[in-house]
């Protein structure tokens, strides 16, 4: 085997030989160890006489210098489908990925194969015009001006251990773990920013890939209109079990965003505890602290002990996202008290709650104006601020950034993480609607 | 002209009114992208040399628009990729690139002609405002208009300028009545429009040739898939996109009706019976024509029309045909992206408003070899395009269920032979002679 490294591009449509005879042509290559960063070519598929065959790559005796393949043995078996197997022209080549690395869209010109570790294996995905050139039969141009014209162009190759397809386009058998998901080594607003360079269709695909809490992370990344589309492209059953992963109060905000009947199909598929939360909040308009209270805060009861209510918490912070101050309510949700986190881990471990708690409580009702919500917490110094029912029923906390958020100039809240926002809107200008 | 200023002015002011915007008005109701400069001077044209004569066309012509626009919007809506996108990942690069070579050449050339549809109409604002010398105030207009268009679209306030010109749109929606005003012979306008008419003479088939070429250009195929996969329309929301894109292109070419009508009644009406008749090539031309049949303020706002219809489509074009390309070739793009990040955008974005804008404004120029071989290439390119786009909605693996039926596809492929075999015959014929010259 002279071939030691090259281009997919210079193996396609070369003839494949058997004793000297030419059998077919090169049509694509299959792969498998697909769990590998550096997956392997496990066979070419011949091109002969209408017939796609697979040759096993073990049946491979030569790759000559000029793209030649000489097999042992003429290949019987016909190529598997494309849906149940992974090939590189067909899945890959032309088609669009991300870049995990550059956490940008781009698409596959041309495939490097080398051989390593005894096994021919792709190795990186040709993203720049020298692929391109390569590929449009000018390889020499493309030599001769890639280093001195393009030059400047970021990152025209890309090591195959950071190429994500946008698509699913793993055979159902071969399905990758969620380790292996090479999308789930990107931050949430990094893909979120990715979903802003995609089509609906490829966004939703993308998204598919995720597991719920990561979709529901990049999900409240986006603004309104993304969301609402992704929604819809993913389907009632997905997108509940996505939203019932967001932020309470993000999930109420997107499902305002939706139709009546949107909504009542999607909080029926979710499970009753988190559609009823939901319905209530969706109810409170959205500048108001109903519409900006997270369900999502941590109570506790006034009888227990320190010891037994750090213990509890234990228990359950991994799932709720603000502990620092904790609630204390009776039976009937009334909030009795609060104290913080350091005022637990500072008080005797017998000491009941009811001992140690602070009952001068500051408040909001679930109408007061986000404006004033904003403001009573700033002249607290407060993290959040407890919502509460005319009757003193606790509803729900409305943390210090989701305020901010709500009185910040609409100018300014732009500029702030949700750059996808921006995209889409702009994009939507200019491409034409 | 002399016969027509010595006419008594016994017209009402409202009178006045109503026919200014039934000559006036298609540049500016048609904001859409299909009625640009090109679209205008072609329909004005038509009805100034030819009467009522080429109306019957309109009727094929929208069979034909509503044909290839919907199957661009049902690939998009089912696939939910552009159309440069699914020929890059189903015909590859080769095909690809020399697609979208010709794409860019021949929107170079359209993009040319917005700006010398800028230029032609700026004698008519200079006849008002008698600044600077004449050529100088044209030359400032063209670069005033690239540079405004480049910064806005670059700004992102491109939605701002989009709902000024929206609502100036909608006064000429008034267009429709008005063309009542000026008295067309309804019979004969029912009878031409119903019954085709055909004159062997070669000036009416290259003009019926150039009325379906402005219609139906490849870039629209292009621009509607991709505002149907923008908008994430999904399959079962297709019909009512249907209806839409049906809609969409009765309208257009309902005023490209009455367009007809108007200039027929007006400018044809008078070439009859004139002893000097109007001499009519560009848009501007009918703009300074309308100045003593439908008064000065007619002829002022048809400019205007032109102008917005220009500033539109320059706005839209560059911008989507650099967007297109880098989507194909999976370079960065989108105006949110620095012009580090995505100097190809950018750099074909300039290059195309910069060219076109300044084949128009500097002396001495290729203006007209840009626009003739800006022809040739969307020439080639349309049956090309159409022929592709058959081959891409009648793949299963790509559309499902959604592929064509066989009555669909047997119209569609008569539209696309027709239409490519007259863009071929028009290409060759309508440039061969100005070559020589």
């Amino acid at each position: 085997m002279a071939f030691h490294e090259g281009f997919v591009s210079q193996l396609i449509g070369k003839p494949v030989t058997v004793d000297g005879l030419r059998i077919g042509t090169v049509a694509d290559f299959l792969v498998g160890e697909t769990d590998q960063p550096f997956p392997s070519v496990d066979g070419i598929v011949v091109k002969a006489a209408r017939e796609r065959r697979l040759a096993p790559i073990e049946t491979v005796a030569e790759i000559a210098d000029d793209g030649t393949i000489v097999l042992t043995t003429t290949p019987k078996e016909p190529a598997p489908p494309d849906d149940r197997a992974l090939y590189l022209v067909s899945d890959f080549l032309d088609k669009q990925i991300v870049d995990v690395d550059g956490r940008r869209v781009v698409r596959i010109n041309d495939i490097e194969l080398a051989r390593a570790g005894g096994k021919l294996r792709v190795v990186a995905a040709d993203v720049g015009v020298a692929g391109l050139l390569r590929r449009l039969g000018f390889a020499r141009l493309g030599a001769r001006l890639t280093p001195r014209l393009l030059r400047r162009v970021p990152r025209a190759i890309i090591a195959w251990s950071s190429v994500a397809p946008i698509r699913e386009t793993n055979p159902s058998h071969v399905r990758l773990s969620v380790t292996h998901n090479k999308l789930a080594r990107l931050h949430p607003a990094e893909l979120a920013e990715i979903v802003g360079d995609l089509s609906a269709h490829e966004a939703a695909a993308m998204v598919r890939q995720l597991d719920d809490e990561l979709a529901a992370d990049t999900l409240e990344h986006l603004d309104p209109d993304t969301q609402k589309t992704l929604i819809e492209e993913l389907g009632t059953e997905r997108a509940a079990d996505i939203i019932e992963e967001m932020d309470a109060d993000d999930a109420a905000d997107l499902l305002s965003e939706l139709s009546e009947e949107q909504r009542r199909e999607l909080l029926a598929e979710m499970n009753q505890y988190t559609a009823g939360e939901l319905r209530e909040l969706v109810k409170y308009a959205e500048d108001t602290a109903g519409g900006l209270m997270t369900t999502d805060y941590t109570w506790i009861y006034p009888h227990r002990t320190a010891e037994a209510t750090i213990r509890k918490i234990r228990e359950i912070a991994p799932t709720s996202e603000f502990i620092y101050y904790l609630y204390v309510v009776d039976r009937d949700d009334r909030l009795l008290g609060v104290l913080t986190l350091r005022d637990l881990l500072l008080a005797p471990p017998e000491a009941t709650i009811e001992q140690i708690m602070k009952t001068d409580l500051v408040t909001v009702s679930p109408a007061t104006p986000a404006k004033d919500v904003a403001a009573t917490i700033v002249r607290y110094d407060l993290l959040a601020v407890p919502v509460v029912a005319d009757d003193g029923r606790m509803l729900g906390i409305v943390t210090v950034d989701d305020a901010i958020d709500a009185i910040l100039p609409p100018d300014i809240a732009r500029e702030l993480p949700r750059i996808t926002a921006r995209t889409r809107r702009r994009l939507g200008e200019v491409v034409p609607s | 002209m002399n016969a027509a200023q010595a006419r008594p002015r016994t017209r009402s002011l409202l009178r006045s009114l109503l026919i200014f915007l039934s000559v006036v008005g298609p540049g500016i109701i048609t904001a859409n992208a299909d009625n640009d400069v090109g679209g205008i001077t072609t329909y004005s044209l038509a009805g100034a040399q030819f009467g009522y004569e080429l109306l019957w066309l309109l009727i094929p012509i929208t069979i034909a628009l509503i044909v290839t626009q919907e199957m661009c919007a049902r690939m998009g809506a089912i696939t939910g990729k552009g159309l440069a996108d699914l020929i890059r990942e189903n015909f590859g690069v080769k095909v690809t690139f020399w697609v979208l070579l010709a794409f860019v050449l021949g929107d170079l050339g359209n993009t040319a002609t917005e700006f010398a549809g800028v230029a032609s109409a700026a004698p008519i604002f200079h006849s008002y405002l008698h600044v600077l010398p004449g050529w100088l105030f044209t030359d400032l207009l063209v670069a005033l208009v690239a540079a405004g268009v480049f910064y806005t679209v670059i700004r992102g306030t491109y939605k701002i300028v989009e709902r000024i010109f929206f609502v100036f749109c909608t006064i000429y929606l008034s267009y429709v009545a008005s063309a009542v005003i000026v008295h067309p012979d309804w019979h004969k306008v029912v009878v031409q429009t119903l019954f085709p008419h055909f004159t062997p003479s070669k000036a009416y088939v290259l003009m019926a040739i150039a009325v379906i070429g402005t219609t139906i250009s490849p870039w629209m195929q292009f621009y509607i898939q991709a505002a149907v996969v923008d908008k994430g329309i999904r399959a079962d929301e297709y019909p009512y996109s249907r209806t839409d894109v049906v809609v969409g292109s009765i309208f257009t070419d309902v005023i490209a009706f009455f367009i007809i009508v108007s200039c027929a009644a007006t400018i044809y009406v008078h070439n009859l019976h004139a002893a000097h008749p109007l001499q009519i090539q560009t848009a501007g031309d009918v703009a300074s024509a309308l100045q003593p049949l439908a008064g000065k303020f007619a002829s002022l706002l048809f400019a205007l029309g032109l102008l917005n219809a220009a500033i539109f489509t320059a706005s839209i074009l560059p911008l989507s045909t650099a967007y297109y390309v880098c989507e194909a070739f999976g370079f960065e793009r989108g105006i949110d992206h620095r012009f580090r990040e995505a100097p190809v955008f950018y750099g074909l974005y300039a290059a195309l408003i910069a060219i076109g804008a300044g084949v128009v404004i500097l002396p001495n120029s290729p203006l007209l070899a840009i626009i003739f071989y800006s022809q040739v290439a969307n020439g080639v390119l349309l049956p090309v395009v159409l022929v592709l786009m058959l081959l891409l909605i009648n793949d299963r693996r790509l559309m499902g269920t959604w592929t064509n039926g066989r009555l669909f596809n047997a119209i569609a492929w008569v539209t696309v032979v027709v239409v490519g075999a007259l863009t071929v015959v028009s290409t060759v014929q309508q440039f061969v002679p100005q070559l020589g010259s």
